[in-house]
């Protein structure tokens, strides 16, 4: 990592962009002392795929739990303490024998943070945005995931926050 | 293309396999939009959700957290006029 941010002559573009934004918006008091170092940390620490495999793994322990947790994401993901940003609308969907889900958001690259953290970024590329639609099990595959011709495939995406909200829920395929 | 995290990976299983950030500008850009939502919009993600979404679709190609600075861009000019004391 470079140097560069404690050299403002040296910033690139986009770091002079956010160093502007950040004046500005501190100015208007909208970022309060210690916040986005507050926040950093939560997101690059605090929060990940770690409080997911608790949810998952209390399922896995707990039948009644894995019930309440398909018929209402949000409330039993809650249960285990896990909640805020992105995930106010949480929607767990189960593999089976002979269904495979994956998720993709077309427009946004929305992502349950709340479980699984900040998205990688292979999941917030257009290739996987767009093929993940178009051709699912080809990209699958290509992720190490070989789907037998009797799986169909369910896509989907975050769900709809709001009447507002425009990332468009995907029907699930009866074939791929 | 990554392959998806392996569960047996653990070192680093909350960074599904990479960093959340690659520098400090994107960490920064991210927490200032969080800051907005937070103190300007009082906690409504939608007017910075539309922006990020136009930004994403008016440049594919660019980079995630470029879109997403061009959306926060965006949005400064929507924010209500701070009160006068």
């Amino acid at each position: 990592m470079s140097n560069s941010t404690h050299h403002p002559a040296a910033m690139s573009p986009v770091e002079q962009r956010v160093a502007a934004l950040e004046a500005l918006l501190t100015e208007r008091g909208l970022v309060p002392e210690g916040f986005i170092e507050q926040i950093t940390r939560r997101y690059e620490s605090e929060t990940g795929p770690m409080n997911g495999a608790k949810v998952v793994a209390r399922a896995w322990a707990d039948p009644e739990y894995k019930m309440r947790l398909l018929a209402d994401g949000t409330a039993a993901i809650a249960e285990l303490g896990f909640g805020g940003p992105e995930g106010d609308h949480m929607v767990v969907v189960e593999n089976t024998a002979a269904v495979h889900n994956v998720i993709v958001c077309t427009l946004c690259s929305c992502y349950p943070w709340p479980v699984l953290g900040l998205p990688p970024a292979w999941y917030k590329d257009p290739p996987y945005r767009a093929r993940m639609v178009r051709e699912p099990r080809a990209l699958l595959a290509e992720m190490g995931c070989r789907c037998p011709r009797r799986w169909r495939s369910g896509c989907g995406t975050p769900p709809p926050r709001s009447a507002t909200s425009s990332c468009p829920s995907v029907r699930p395929r009866p074939r791929a | 293309m990554t392959t998806l995290l392996s569960l047996s990976g653990l070192d680093l299983p909350r960074r599904n396999g990479e960093l959340a950030f690659d520098a400090p500008w994107q960490s920064t850009v991210f927490a200032l939009a969080a800051a907005v939502i937070e103190h300007a919009f009082d906690g409504d993600r939608e007017p910075f959700r539309q922006q990020l979404i136009k930004a994403i679709a008016a440049e594919p190609g660019r980079p995630y957290w470029e879109s997403w600075t061009a959306a926060l861009e965006a949005l400064v000019p929507t924010l209500p006029e701070p009160s006068t004391p």
